[in-house]
């Protein structure tokens, strides 16, 4: 990493790499410039490149192979999706009517909102991610051409980020409906640009208003959120408005088709740009390109500003009220309790990342809301997801709270034992998750004893699962690491996705046929006892 | 939670029992990382353990504050089987290393509370003894921010805090005062000596061996996981056969001493 940078001919103050002395240095200003902007774009592909090989192999480089093969074998699974979803709509052309244009527009809403949440993420760790930076920073480099190019570098990584989903959807639909496809990309090269420039955009504003210590936990928040608030929306919006939980059945009513603009609107373009009409892709690039130039350019002059403060932003301390009753008790197990409820209570980052699956518990509950009362049945599909998000949950804090430990020295050399200490995290975990579920399952209550009863042991199963696992397969790592938790054990990633599942199912059969629940139910238990035999020495 | 403090004596047929007693401890990695070592430890001395870069100081320490499982071998706290009662040996040990494990969310004050509380110790003495030594670390300004802002030094005088809240009879540091500046180092060896004339036991590695010179009853020196000497200062300059010597080159010249001429090779 540092090497190429090193090793690059060190510019003389004569030909600083300043873009704004480019005039003053002339010719051999601008090529020594262009140099510099090549060395730092190779420089910033290659740390992407080793990023994507480490989140993809966990640092483990012998199980590269291992990792491709899986990624193809998903990548032809993901063709036969992709067929079942949108190998019908593979004959449509520019002139479609507002019946392609609403659902394209929603997934294209849909596919923006998702480059969005990278994108903030993406320029939030480029202002705060110590890593080369105070090298880079140090060098007389512009801190603008630096800071340019990354925003650029983002753009980029954000547009491979859905290429990667997008390819073979554009592969299905170029075989049945031809090449016109392809503008699908020239779309996603707009997208990537708008949704960099507009994080840019969103993380200055947030550097202005609100300060450097709160840009980061916010910005990452509403990244987070970002990600998983237009699909609950929709779901949402979905089952106030047709009484089904179905983004489908939201695009295609009449109440959107009533509120549609006429087909000639600009709204459509990105729509018309996907369906191959040329003058509307134009347009996209266009303005995509632009809502990326324009932020950097303007905002360029600032970013310095906002590097140098989200540096010092750790030195300002915050004066805090003390919770020392909090932990006035001399019981090991009441302490590591409130330990692990504080620790998480004050970290709003950890909490929004782990808790955000209760974003998905929106729509069941409005579900519930709606038919309290009316119709039993359509709340059958509340075992699933609830006993789903239980799991996903539990597992989450139950990493916190046995991998995540920030003082393990501590810990292991208290006077209580280990299986005393490590019994008093998994409690702390369960009963958070259980007082989460608990408004659910008391709602549930007042209709129908048995599917609360269900849905309980379907929580507690999934909660358990998810705990044991965690434990099965922990390893000591900082708790700010969390979002990237999964690449430390892809095996218990997937042992814990899978039982999770299999538990949601067991749940939602049993109150159809207890009988059919069996099936899932054995395999949640393989899953156990295979995680078990496979967990590390 | 019974606790036993430092005023207080773990009985023992044959006299005071040693605050610490290593016999024949082993482990080993890839290499034996602790090759047979023993040594004791009297109570009330101030103990350093010097060697090389992986000589096994770090390795015994950990096995001693109970971190690790020996591979065979011996661990004596206060007459208490460290490796078959490992609780009972906790409750009168502390432990310190160089890199500082404390909760980032947590205050100075919130930290102390908790880990007098694992300790067994009451809340109301608990918060008395966490601000004396907010006090007497000269964190007070301090007491009731969040340590995630903490430079090392504040958050390892927290940790050394956190080690002494619940009086404990055995003090063990690694490393201690890397990252340190003059001042707070000067603090730290001072609350050190402290405890050491109230009767606790410290043992400790370091590099700084001006460190180890000034402030260490005994030193012993290993190297490839084993004992290469032991003694007082005095003892360490007769062993090398120069009276005025310094540490430094005491501690080079027993160091050579124990390489094999494979090492020097590698070297």
């Amino acid at each position: 990493m540092a090497g190429p940078i090193e090793s690059s001919p060190r510019p003389t103050p004569a030909t600083a790499l300043h873009l704004g002395d480019m005039a003053a240095t002339g010719r051999s200003g601008l090529t020594a410039l262009l140099k510099v902007a090549l060395l730092l774009a190779r420089h910033e592909a290659r740390l992407a490149r080793r990023d994507l090989a480490y989140i993809l192999t966990a640092g483990h480089r012998w199980r590269l192979g291992t990792v491709l093969l899986v990624l193809a074998i998903g990548f032809v699974f993901m063709h036969v999706l992709a067929y079942g979803m949108v190998g019908g709509y593979a004959a449509e052309t520019p002139a479609a009517n507002l019946n392609i244009y609403i659902p394209l527009t929603g997934t294209i809403l849909l596919a923006l909102l998702l480059m969005l949440s990278q994108a903030l993420e993406r320029v939030t760790r480029l202002f705060y991610m110590k890593g080369d930076l105070d090298l880079l920073v140090s060098s007389p480099v512009s801190l603008r051409l630096i800071f340019m190019l990354r925003i650029g570098n983002t753009a980029v990584t954000t547009l491979v980020m859905i290429c990667f989903v997008l390819i073979p959807f554009v592969n299905v639909l170029i075989l049945h409906g031809g090449s016109h496809w392809l503008s699908i990309f020239g779309l996603a090269v707009a997208g990537a640009c708008t949704t960099s420039g507009f994080a840019l955009i969103l993380t200055a504003m947030l550097f202005d208003t609100m300060g450097p210590r709160r840009t980061r936990l916010v910005s990452q928040i509403v990244s987070a959120v970002v990600g998983s608030a237009f699909v609950i929306g929709i779901q949402a919006a979905a089952i106030l408005s047709i009484g089904r939980m179905s983004q489908e059945a939201f695009f295609t009513s009449d109440l959107l088709r009533s509120h549609a603009p006429e087909m000639g609107s600009l709204l459509w373009w990105p729509a018309r740009a996907a369906l191959g009409d040329g003058r509307a892709l134009l347009g996209c690039i266009v303005l995509g390109f632009g809502s990326l130039l324009v932020p950097m350019l303007v905002l360029a002059r600032h970013i310095g500003n906002y590097a140098a403060s989200a540096g010092s932003a750790v030195l300002s301390a915050r004066q805090q009220l003390s919770r020392l009753g909090w932990f006035a008790t001399t019981s090991a197990r009441l302490l590591l309790w409130r330990k692990e409820w504080l620790l998480l209570w004050r970290d709003p980052w950890l909490a929004s990342q782990s808790l955000m699956q209760l974003l998905y518990l929106i729509p069941p509950a409005l579900l519930l809301w709606r038919f309290y009362g009316h119709d039993r049945g359509a709340l059958i599909v509340l075992a699933p997801v609830l006993t789903m998000a239980a799991g996903q949950l539990a597992g989450g804090l139950a990493w916190l709270a046995v991998s995540g430990e920030d003082a393990p020295d501590l810990i292991a050399t208290a006077p209580i034992s280990p299986a005393r200490a490590l019994a008093g995290k998994v409690e702390a975990v369960l009963m958070l998750v259980f007082l989460i579920f608990a408004p659910f399952l008391a709602g549930l209550a007042g209709l129908s004893l048995e599917m609360t009863l269900v849905v309980a042991l379907g929580i507690i199963a999934a909660s358990v699962s998810s705990t044991m696992i965690q434990i099965w397969f922990r390893s000591q790592a900082k708790r700010r690491y969390f979002s990237r938790r999964q690449t430390s054990s892809r095996l218990a990633t997937f042992a814990e996705a899978f039982c999770a599942v299999s538990w949601a199912a067991a749940a939602g059969l049993w109150l159809q046929n207890p009988i059919f629940a069996t099936v899932p139910i054995v395999v949640a238990l393989l899953i156990l006892c295979a995680a078990r035999a496979l967990r590390p020495a | 939670m019974n606790q036993i403090t430092a005023n207080q004596q773990v009985p023992s047929a044959a006299g005071p029992a040693p605050a610490l007693q290593v016999a024949e401890l082993r482990k080993r990695f890839k290499q034996p990382a602790v090759d047979g070592l023993s040594f004791s430890v009297a109570q009330g001395e101030f103990y350093a353990l010097l060697g090389p870069n992986g000589a096994g100081k770090t390795t015994t320490l950990r096995i001693v504050a109970g971190l690790m499982r020996p591979d065979s071998g011996s661990v004596g706290i206060f007459g208490i089987d460290a490796l078959r009662d490992p609780i009972a040996a906790k409750r009168i040990t502390a432990w310190v290393s160089d890199e500082p494990m404390i909760y980032d969310k947590m205050t100075p004050m919130e930290y102390l509370v908790f880990v007098a509380g694992l300790w067994g110790v009451a809340p109301a003495a608990a918060a008395r003894r966490a601000r004396d030594l907010i006090a007497m670390l000269d964190l007070t300004a301090q007491a009731d921010e969040r340590c995630e802002d903490f430079s090392k030094g504040m958050r390892q005088k927290v940790a050394l805090a956190g080690a002494l809240v619940h009086d404990p009879r055995l003090i063990i540091l690694d490393e201690p005062l890397t990252g340190l500046d003059a001042r707070a180092a000067r603090l730290v060896k001072d609350v050190l000596k402290d405890r050491v004339r109230q009767g606790s036991t410290v043992v400790m590695t370091t590099h700084i061996l001006e460190v180890a010179e000034r402030m260490a009853d005994r030193i012993g020196l290993i190297g490839r996981g084993r004992l290469i000497a032991e003694g007082t200062l005095a003892d360490l300059r007769t062993r090398v056969g120069r009276g005025e010597t310094s540490l430094e080159d005491v501690f080079l010249t027993l160091t050579a001493e124990n390489e094999t001429p494979d090492d020097a090779a590698e070297g």
